[in-house]
């Protein structure tokens, strides 16, 4: 294959010089920082860039527009965590385990609601969440329930667990370049056209030979499975997991804000909405917090909210040249021609 | 028997309470065709409302109800023509992340003047309940379950015979023929969903004697609204009354002879089931989930 120029800024499928400054600078800030209030900021950031991203892979590129990303970050993230705790295996294979179980999840939902569209897909994915937080919450037996779930906290290379925090810097920013780099992959190969096609027509894609629902579960199934080892990087990080802090709405809707916020359906979206949103929350809260309990938070919602409104394709589509696709959020656009009926 | 019987009684009137709460959301769902994410935050909103009239005027939360519901009608006038109206016509997932973020908005402005505490009206019946043979019912349930079969009356009445429901009724079935035929659509976006919010108005004052307020009590809610949309088909009142009735006997029963913890669960898994059996919901048009809607 001939060599593709560099472009300056982000364009789908390549990825530009900007770009590779940016995660330069992402290596460099890795390194350098050792303030461990920063370092906390930096590991959620990369985390959340990440998770964001395997959001996008069903969101953003296939308009699967899912609320209930949290049951796959908890299942994976239990999964490992079990399996760590009460049977010994490492979460360096654990995390395959708990990330297959929440892709199969995955896949089963999509299966089940095949039929479903826009918000009532939506809808299902979050009952889908519920259901998942509320067996996890009352499973006792298996997930200690409401106690939460702890990882003995001894530095171990076999068990993930390190004392440093330079470790874990590493950890999640390998998983979000590997993120990045794959969903940049996926924009320029065949399953992602087929993927663009499924959201943005489904009659016509189908009309030229594309199955539409098998691209949505293989997208699905990969955003899950993706999500999963997310998840266990969080339980290995934080060493604690309790249903209601894992498996809750709010962590669904994260997913799905940050992306919003950056931009849908580009790979550098869902990374920008992370480095914006995460980093302004915490600051907002060691700012603000303490005595104005909720403050942060609403400015974190009034800034969504005039995001939205004011730059539906997010801000990266803002900012840089709008990459390929101007109307990036136009998501599940077949419907829009119907909207009335 | 008599257990049962019991059960079922409160199981219906609890889900009475919360089919009117789900209202305001199937009538927004069904003519806008938008999931107001926010719904739950306007009840909370309600219930705040009425738990401060009574606190400072020591207001009945049901006389209070000739005060938050205007309020709660000017109140959603305002989000509409701030928040809604801009976003609209916009792919639904900007109208999806917009009421989204007003939720997280209104929930933690309430953290921040409210604090976390839970906030109770006063019991006003003693703990009467009322004796029908061997059953018992608590006078407030009584009182919510006779709300909502008014209310479900009167917006049966307005949407089937007058002629502001059938301008609602063409703008749910095509909004842009509706417009083409002289219907003022955007004042029919906006009347109906005022009118959504002042019904949540309603239900928060039907719900503040049984329920404790807190800035997060919308989400609890807010969910099981949704199933009842979903379970009645959206924009259908009487399905709302009977995905609301379902929902509560699921919940009463499977709580009593299951667990209360798995009560919820059940619920929502009735709620899948039916999206995969029967998407459009009881009484819903069919179709309209495997097209979207928006």
């Amino acid at each position: 294959m001939s060599r593709i120029r560099r472009p300056l800024w982000p364009r789908a499928g390549v990825v530009s010089l900007s770009e590779t400054v940016a995660l330069g600078l992402c290596v460099l800030v890795a390194a350098t920082v050792t303030d461990r209030f920063y370092i906390d900021i930096i590991i959620s950031t990369f985390l959340w860039a990440g998770l964001a991203l395997a959001w996008n892979i069903a969101g953003g590129y296939t308009g699967l527009l899912s609320f209930g990303h949290a049951a796959f970050f908890g299942l994976s993230a239990y999964t490992s965590t079990i399996l760590l705790v009460d049977f010994g295996v490492s979460p360096w294979l654990g995390m395959w385990i708990g990330a297959s179980a929440a892709a199969a999840l995955g896949a089963f939902i999509t299966l089940v609601c095949a039929r479903l569209r826009g918000p009532f897909f939506t809808l299902a994915t979050l009952a889908t969440g519920e259901v998942v937080r509320i067996a996890a919450l009352n499973w006792r037996g298996l997930t200690r329930g409401g106690e939460g779930l702890e990882i003995p906290p001894a530095d171990s290379f076999i068990n993930l667990v390190f004392f440093s925090k330079r470790p874990y810097v590493a950890l999640v920013l390998i998983y979000l370049v590997v993120l990045f780099f794959l969903s940049k992959r996926i924009e320029r190969s065949r399953f992602g056209y087929y993927l663009f096609a499924t959201r943005d027509d489904e009659d016509a894609a189908s009309t030229a030979g594309i199955d539409p629902l098998a691209m949505r579960v293989r997208a699905m199934t990969l955003s899950a499975f993706l999500t999963g080892l997310g998840g266990t990087l969080f339980a290995q990080y934080f060493l604690f997991l309790d249903p209601t802090h894992v498996i809750s709405p709010e962590i669904s809707f994260q997913f799905a804000l940050i992306c919003a916020i950056g931009g849908l359906g580009t790979a550098i979206g869902p990374v920008t909405g992370a480095f914006v949103v995460v980093p302004l929350s915490e600051l907002l809260r060691a700012w603000l917090g303490g005595g104005a309990a909720g403050l942060h938070l609403a400015i974190y919602g009034g800034v969504l909210l005039a995001v939205i409104l004011y730059f539906p394709q997010g801000l990266a589509g803002a900012i840089g040249r709008s990459p390929r696709r101007p109307a990036a959020l136009v998501v599940g656009a077949s419907g829009q021609a119907g909207a009335a009926r | 028997m008599v257990t049962a019987g019991q059960l079922f009684i409160s199981g219906v009137m609890m889900g009475a309470v919360y089919a009117l709460m789900a209202m305001g959301l199937t009538l927004i769902f069904g003519v806008l065709k938008m999931v107001n994410f926010a719904h739950g935050e306007f009840l909370m909103i309600a219930m705040y409302g009425a738990w401060a009239l009574s606190a400072s005027l020591s207001l009945s939360p049901y006389v209070a109800i000739i005060v938050i519901v205007p309020a709660l009608f000017a109140f959603g006038l305002l989000v509409h023509q701030v928040v809604i109206r801009p976003a609209i016509d916009k792919p639904h997932l900007v109208v999806v992340f917009v009421t989204m973020g007003l939720s997280i908005m209104l929930q933690n402005i309430a953290l921040f003047f409210m604090t976390a505490d839970l906030r109770d009206v006063p019991p006003m019946f003693g703990n009467q309940s009322i004796a029908v043979g061997p059953f018992l019912m608590r006078t407030e349930l009584v009182l919510g379950f006779a709300m909502t079969l008014v209310v479900t009356a009167v917006m049966l009445v307005l949407i089937d015979r007058t002629y502001f429901g059938k301008a609602v009724r063409a703008t749910a079935q095509n909004r842009e023929a509706a417009m083409l035929m002289g219907v003022n659509v955007p004042r029919i976006f906006a009347l109906t969903f005022a009118m959504g919010s002042a019904l949540v108005g309603l239900a928060g004052c039907a719900l503040i004697p049984l329920h404790s307020t807190f800035p997060t009590v919308g989400l609890n809610f807010v969910l099981i609204a949704f199933v009842v949309v979903v379970l009645g088909g959206m924009g259908s009142m009487e399905g709302a009354l009977l995905g609301g009735i379902c929902v509560g006997l699921v919940q009463t029963f499977t709580g009593y002879y299951v667990s209360p913890a798995l009560g919820q669960m059940f619920y929502f898994l009735v709620f899948i089931l039916i999206l995969i059996v029967r998407p459009a919901g009881l009484l819903g048009q069919r179709g309209a989930a495997m097209v979207g809607v928006n």
